[in-house]
């Protein structure tokens, strides 16, 4: 067992750090705010990064990639998500749409598709829940008839990211076999967001208007060369892409930067002697910390060739509990004040805290509820028995 | 960053496991655990022992936690650990050898009646003989080197007629009694400051050890807990396939996991010198609430059988609970690390 990162990673670590520091403005929250100079900015930086090679560091050298150790890409995800992911919705493409084109994707496809995402030029949004299917994605009902050289798609997604960015391409699922078992008669579509019969519609949220659309499909004509993977098979591109999502964003690393802020803010308030503040800075501290090992051994896994699916889900468990948990202890520290939001000048901490909590609301919903993972470790981890 | 044990290391965790299974039932497993050569795993080699990392020690007593295997080798090793970093060449020749094979035990005294927990200063004088009572002190009938905590640092006192021994009934199965030492001639163990520095360390390992022997005992009520989930029928179906009792366990997981790695950091910490408090105190302070979480979910899903001695989920229950009031409750262990991690007052 080694706990510690090299010097090599952590020279890296220092460059990513200062270059990030030197690039990321003040006034960057995230990509889900209504701050019109967010979209221009991401696109900006990404192409920055594409030039020094670290937009696709991870990828396979045949893929334009450095094939860089998940310990390096664990480095990248940390720092960037304690800043607000400024790669914007690129961090997606990167994490797990990209390897799935390249596990699953034709050669054609591979050229079509993945020199602009290594670019970090395209958004990509993902159609997979729809109105009836979330927790049981498997009984979605968007339909897909195959019209031979063609598909037409009718049906409706939504809690769809990007979409509104606007997204140039959509990694679409869709029922394709109505008549199989729900598992088996799905398929993955890639879908060119300009095609007819497309239209977005955001939802406004408590984080505000661009975190979530609704898409509906009305007649969508998309060409056969762009499905994903086999026909009625998608379900396996779901499952192998879940588990590439599940570790892919590193949400210990914001909350322990959130945290730095509040013990900056209760030392500077008069706080840091207050022993209930204390024991509660301390517990979060004690929570990120199993959060962030248990990240790290999903890694580990990783890096021998194993896929952490239980590990993936326990570690899971831990980040988004623990981002709720930052946002309410955050709050309860600043006060009544904490209800302003960014942007008012008696805001504690720029209205940060607030938002955090605000945004945090779904983390247990988002890529498979609390419930959904607690059911992955038990029959899974623990083989206990389905529900009948 | 690797958190996959190394193939020695796995070695090391199977023969432990393999042990327990073997003598998890003995009356007195010490015999049969001398020959392991665990007693000397963190005593040098030149004093006899493998001189071995914290790291394996605590894959050792997460073993040993499953049985659990009730046994004088933490609080002996813990004694080691004093004479070795504060004994005279004299003292550590006299005891080092033998308590790394195991022939002699040893134990640490440290509570008093009214110190609040092992942290808090101890009122026992340290000037000359040693006279006052000591309270929980890990206890077996043949320990024959004690290490006492007084107000002056730390003193070595040789088992002899000036110690009485009053058994307690505590709530774990290790035994444990109170000493009254009535003029025991004492050895002095390092210097005064030198004390306080090695005090803290010890019980750093200390605290690190019991963490994983709790984990083992926390690990072993998992696995009886989603055993029981399978196989007992209510309503017609195993109680498992609830989602209710279901989740309880997957939080259990959750937990248990959470603790295990907490404690290699510590450990990892510990052998290379590298934020040591931060890391001990991190785990600790996580534990002390999460085996409270895990053991109230094994007895809820164990049903009213959990409480009945018959069954052994309160051998272990005890375990966890004995771990949680020892080495600092979750205040204490919150408010250091409040400090460690920037929380303070401002000038």
């Amino acid at each position: 067992m080694d706990f510690e990162f090299t010097e090599e990673e952590e020279a890296f670590r220092t460059e990513l750090s200062d270059f990030l520091d030197a690039e990321v403005p003040d006034w960057w929250q995230g990509m889900f705010t209504e701050d019109e100079r967010a979209m221009p900015f991401t696109r900006e930086l990404c192409a920055k990064l594409a030039d020094r090679g670290w937009l696709t560091m991870a990828w396979p050298p045949e893929h334009g990639g450095s094939g860089a150790s998940v310990w390096k890409q664990a480095i990248v995800r940390e720092e960037m998500w304690a800043r607000e992911e400024p790669r914007g919705p690129q961090y997606m493409n990167l994490n797990y749409i990209g390897p799935l084109l390249m596990r699953f994707g034709t050669p054609e496809q591979h050229a079509r598709f993945l020199p602009p995402m290594a670019r970090g030029e395209v958004i990509w949004c993902q159609g997979f829940s729809e109105p009836d299917a979330g927790s049981d994605l498997a009984s979605l009902i968007t339909r897909a008839e195959d019209r031979g050289d063609h598909f037409i798609v009718n049906g409706q997604k939504i809690w769809t990211s990007y979409a509104d960015s606007p997204a140039d391409w959509c990694l679409l699922l869709v029922r394709s076999n109505p008549s199989a078992p729900k598992h088996r008669g799905i398929s993955m579509l890639l879908l060119d967001m300009t095609t007819p019969g497309i239209t977005v519609r955001p939802i406004d949220t408590m984080a505000g208007p661009h975190e979530f659309n609704e898409v509906f499909l009305d007649d969508v004509r998309v060409p056969r060369d762009c499905l994903l993977g086999g026909q009625d098979h998608g379900w396996d591109l779901v499952v192998a892409g879940l588990t590439f999502e599940r570790t892919g964003i590193a949400r210990y690393a914001r909350a322990g930067r959130v945290i730095e802020l509040l013990v900056d803010y209760a030392n500077d308030a008069g706080l840091g002697d207050d022993p209930i503040v204390r024991d509660r800075l301390a517990d979060l501290y004690t929570r990120y910390d199993a959060a962030r090992l248990l990240n790290y051994r999903a890694i580990s896994m990783q890096a021998k060739g194993e896929v952490p699916t239980v590990e993936a889900s326990v570690a899971r468990m831990h980040n988004t509990q623990l981002e709720q948990a930052v946002g309410h202890v955050g709050l309860e520290i600043l006060g009544p004040t904490g209800q302003l939001r960014a942007g008012d000048e008696w805001a504690p901490l720029r209205g940060e805290i607030h938002r955090y909590w605000t945004r945090n609301i779904p983390s247990t919903l988002a890529g498979g509820s609390l419930e959904v993972q607690k059911n992955i470790v038990a029959q899974r981890g623990l083989g206990l028995p389905r529900e009948p | 960053m690797n958190l996959e044990l190394s193939d020695e290391q796995r070695l090391l965790a199977d023969t432990a496991r393999a042990f327990v299974d073997r003598h998890a039932d003995d009356a007195d497993p010490w015999p049969a655990m001398r020959d392991t050569g665990w007693a000397g795993l963190l005593v040098p080699e030149e004093h006899g022992g493998s001189g071995a990392g914290m790291t394996e020690f605590v894959l050792v007593c997460e073993a040993l936690g499953r049985g659990p295997v009730v046994s004088p080798l933490i609080p002996s090793v813990t004694a080691a650990l004093a004479l070795r970093w504060a004994g005279t060449p004299d003292l550590q020749d006299q005891w080092l050898p033998t308590l790394a094979t195991g022939a002699f035990t040893g134990t640490v005294a440290v509570l008093e009646a009214g110190m609040r927990d092992e942290w808090s200063p101890a009122p026992m004088s340290g000037l000359g003989a040693l006279t006052g009572t000591k309270v929980l002190v890990p206890w077996v009938p043949d320990v024959a080197v004690i290490v006492v905590v007084t107000s002056e640092g730390l003193r070595v006192v040789e088992r002899s007629g000036a110690v009485r021994v009053h058994d307690h009934d505590p709530l774990c199965a290790e035994p444990h009694a109170a000493l009254t030492f009535q003029q025991a001639p004492a050895e002095r163990l390092g210097s005064t400051a030198d004390s306080a520095v090695v005090l803290a360390r010890v019980l750093d390992y200390n605290a690190v050890a019991r963490l994983a022997y709790a984990i083992g005992a926390a690990e072993r009520a998992l696995e009886l807990s989603v055993d029981h989930a399978t196989n007992r029928h209510q309503f017609g179906r195993p109680i498992g396939t609830f989602q209710a009792v279901a989740h309880r366990c997957a939080e259990m997981r959750a937990d248990v996991d959470a603790c295990r790695y907490l404690a290699y950091r510590a450990a990892w910490a510990l052998d290379h010198d590298a934020d040591a408090a931060i890391a001990v105190t991190a785990a600790k302070s996580f534990a002390n609430d999460a085996m409270r979480r895990v053991f109230l979910h094994a007895h809820q899903v164990h049903g009213a059988m959990g409480f009945a001695t018959e069954h052994e989920l309160h051998r272990y229950t005890r375990v966890a609970k004995s771990f949680e009031l020892s080495l600092g409750g979750t205040t204490r262990h919150r408010d250091r690390l409040a400090t460690e991690i920037g929380l303070g007052s401002r000038p």
